[in-house]
């Protein structure tokens, strides 16, 4: 493989560390992060100051559909803005990374407000206690009517939520019993929404009749609440849902299996989750150092991901490029490179549906099992649509991002025309330090030589820079995190 | 500001109009301003969105008999891409701002599409996002000219004549303005968004005063839209931030706030009559159940009677106002006491 320029550096460790906690970075952040150093560029990931985004007044003044985010285009693209402008991509990293794993959809809940309610809890809770995380996750409203807690009643239970809490969301098929999920259903009775029947039955009906949607709010019935005694993983009592909590919080599977969740999100792409139960992870030794991280740090997530960081297992050379990026990942870490959508623009709704072309529809995904993730994101279409967004949007010059990578160019040569090998050196050190295989980069220099001299101080050489750039966001290797 | 003096001016819920249409036809969608004929047959300008539609001007009434819709989404001539304002003329013409398509469009008193005029750019006589409008006493038309952060000032016909203000936060200087009026006085009062606060001008568009800061408190703004002025002066401001309305006297004096009451309108409520499930479901709805959030955008979300999004003010008969709701696609009506 041919390498960009100090290949092996701390940089390119960085730059690694910012692929996996954010979109890759910009030539400015990588910048940024490089004089904070390794230690210094993860002390400020896990103490992040002001997300600094573009501001939700000025998108909700010009998006007249981003006050109400009734429809999926407009959460989707509400959610959008904040991906690409935040200055603090790591809680959006952690918000996706909850939303694939709490998978939720706008698709059946209808309402986009309160999807972008749970994303915003993902936000504040992400990283922290696993323990607090399930019980937002379980007051959460939009989570309560996706799995029909608001019909589990104290005599009439319905076992959606307390089945997935245990499969799907906390510890994986094979740890628990059948008797486990009735008992875990009965825990939950009462967590239900304000005014039910009328939400459940506008989300039923599916209606913004007669004056939109009414965003929903967490409310404990008490009277519907089963307080008898329950044996739930080998304990008994008169558990509440918090008590089910504590008691999934302190099995020894619960860390397994979220451990390996972060490490398909965060290190290397995993087995699809349905093989989980019949295949061993692929890195135990990492699994078990979130794992450990976990019980030393009261259930912290963001223990787990920054001893995960901190490690050779994380570092090393195998785990660069390991992943194939979520067409989120294609999507917001192409914008971030052009340096777009400092206005609001009608643009957003296209990288919005563009993200869903690939594969993604933010705040919709396909099933309760979320997206599979790996291999599962690639297929011709989907190929031909990433190629196609990240083309199309590094294309333009005048772009901030763009203009900023060429500015840079110019100054590495002030003497003018470009040697077509530094060129294609200095481009993909420019997007993020990214590497290409032998036969790529041979190509990508053809390429320049058959553009003739390349003076980046010229319109002209602006415009062949551009190509260049166009032309390496569309390699295999661009594909790959 | 001058020392109050008198009893305060109260205002009372009376009535809602509205209903949630999306996909067009009776009620509105996603509306940011409205405007009263002279006749008293009320404008409603819904922006809608670019998936659904809902995109049009609503005629309706304040006995909310409904009339026709006019206008849709569209770059044709008589369509609108991005509106954000209307008002009629002296000759019931309405004029229509767009800030996607930088023009200002005309239709007859007879709703036939008559012409447009604009363009886009930061030179005298250009836009750059057209926002709210108004006639003054000449019958010329102000456009707030929003990312330009001035107001221009044009004959019906589009003839620049003149303009004022530019970007900052000093007196006369704006920050993203959005909507403007014109008092029984002459003076023009302009929602100066980003600065928190309103604007008061001369006719000539000499600055007089500037009111309002940043806050929830009385008297503070979290992003005003718009403004109305009545015949006495007092002056109503859609506190579009913070998810209320503001009264004021002529010297600024705060007279009151309220956040809203709607009920059902008769459309809704025939809606939930025709509909048995929703009537049944409704039955045990608890319009104000208890919350766990305090942000005003977050209350109104979740509580149906409250303002969510008002963004634009009409006085009717100066005897009542209008308050246009973006977010519950409807509008109250309260009554000054």
């Amino acid at each position: 493989m041919a390498t960009a320029t100090n290949i092996g550096t701390e940089l390119d460790l960085i730059a690694h560390l910012l692929r996996r906690t954010g979109f890759g970075a910009t030539p400015g952040e990588l910048e940024e992060a490089g004089a904070l150093g390794y230690e210094g560029t993860l002390d400020r990931l896990f103490n992040p100051g002001d997300a600094d985004a573009l501001p939700v007044d000025l998108i909700r003044r010009y998006h007249a559909d981003h006050n109400d985010l009734r429809i999926p285009p407009s959460s989707g693209s509400f959610w959008m803005y904040r991906l690409v402008t935040t200055k603090t991509p790591f809680e959006e990293k952690i918000a996706l990374f909850w939303h694939r794993v709490f998978a939720t959809g706008q698709t059946k809940v209808i309402q986009g407000k309160v999807m972008i309610s749970q994303i915003d809890m993902f936000r504040k809770y992400g990283l922290g206690s696993f323990r607090d995380l399930l019980i937002q996750l379980s007051k959460d409203p939009a989570m309560i009517l996706w799995l029909d807690n608001q019909d589990n009643h104290k005599d009439n239970i319905n076992e959606n939520y307390g089945r997935e809490i245990l499969e799907l969301f906390a510890m994986g098929v094979g740890n628990y019993t059948e008797d486990d999920v009735k008992e875990c259903a009965r825990a939950f009775t009462g967590w239900t929404i304000a005014n039910m029947p009328y939400m459940s039955t506008k989300m039923r009906n599916n209606t913004l009749r007669p004056y939109g949607y009414i965003a929903w709010q967490f409310e404990y019935d008490e009277s519907d609440h089963d307080d008898g005694e329950k044996t739930f993983l080998g304990e008994t009592g008169n558990f509440t849902g918090e008590d089910v909590i504590d008691i999934i919080c302190k099995n020894p599977a619960t860390p397994l299996f979220v451990a390996r969740h972060l490490y398909h999100h965060f290190v290397a792409d995993e087995l699809p989750v349905p093989q989980w139960p019949f295949e061993g992870p692929k890195d135990p030794e990492a699994i078990q150092l979130m794992v450990d991280a976990y019980f030393a740090n009261d259930y912290s997530i963001g223990a787990m991901l920054r001893a995960m960081f901190e490690s050779d297992i994380f570092k090393s050379e195998s785990k660069r490029f390991a992943r194939i990026k979520s067409p989120a990942e294609v999507v917001v870490g192409t914008l971030r490179l052009a340096g777009d959508f400092d206005w609001p623009t009608d643009d957003v709704y296209k990288a919005t549906a563009a993200c869903n072309y690939m594969g993604q529809q933010l705040l919709g995904p396909t099933s309760v099992e979320g997206w599979m993730g790996g291999d599962d994101w690639i297929s011709t279409g989907s190929m031909v649509q990433r190629i196609n967004f990240a083309s199309d949007t590094i294309g333009n010059p005048d772009k901030r991002g763009i203009k900023a990578i060429i500015g840079r160019i110019a100054d590495r040569h002030p003497s003018g025309n470009v040697d077509p090998e530094a060129l294609v050196e200095d481009c993909l050190d420019l997007v993020g330090r990214l590497r290409v295989e032998d036969g790529t980069q041979e190509g990508l220099v053809e390429f320049v030589r058959e553009q003739g001299d390349v003076d980046p101080a010229t319109e002209d050489g602006a415009g062949k820079i551009t190509s260049l750039l166009q032309l390496i966001v569309s390699t295999r290797e661009y594909q790959l995190a | 500001m001058a020392t109050e003096t008198g009893a305060r001016l109260g205002l009372e819920y009376r009535d809602t109009n509205g209903f949630g249409a999306a996909q067009g036809g009776r009620g509105y969608y996603l509306p940011v301003d409205l405007a009263v004929r002279s006749d008293g047959r009320i404008y409603v300008l819904s922006r809608g969105d670019a998936i659904q539609g809902g995109n049009g001007i609503k005629i309706t009434d304040i006995d909310h008999n409904w009339f026709e819709e006019i206008s849709r989404r569209g770059t044709a001539p008589g369509q609108f891409i991005s509106a954000t304002a209307i008002a009629f003329d002296a000759s019931d013409r309405l004029f229509m701002a767009d800030e996607a398509l930088h023009r200002i469009t005309i239709f007859d008193a007879d709703h036939n599409y008559e012409s447009h005029w604009g363009t886009e750019g930061s030179g005298k006589g250009e836009f750059d996002g057209p926002s709210g409008i108004a006639f003054d006493r000449d019958g010329n038309l102000l456009v707030v000219d929003d990312k330009n952060q001035r107001i221009q000032r044009y004959t019906p016909d589009g003839k620049y004549l003149n303009s004022f203000g530019s970007a900052g936060d000093g007196n006369g200087e704006f920050s993203f303005p959005w909507g403007v009026t014109v008092a029984p006085n002459s003076d023009i009062y302009v929602a100066d968004w980003r600065n928190d606060r309103i604007q008061r001008f001369s006719h000539e568009g000499k600055f007089i005063d500037a009111f309002g800061t940043t806050g929830a408190g009385e008297g503070q703004f979290n992003r005003p839209a718009n403004v109305a002025v009545d015949a006495d002066g007092n002056i109503f401001v859609a506190d579009w931030g913070n998810q209320r309305v503001q009264a004021f006297d002529k010297d600024w004096n705060f007279q009151t706030s309220i956040r809203g009451a709607g009920e059902l309108s008769k459309w809704a409520a025939e809606y939930i009559d025709a509909n048995a499930d929703e009537k049944e479901a409704r039955s045990t709805f608890d319009p104000y159940p208890e919350l766990d959030v305090d942000d005003p955008h977050e209350v109104s979300a979740r509580t149906e009677p409250y303002f969510w999004d008002p963004v634009s003010i009409a006085l009717y008969d100066d005897t009542r106002i209008l308050i246009l709701e973006t977010g519950r696609h409807r509008f109250q009506v309260y009554e000054k006491v």
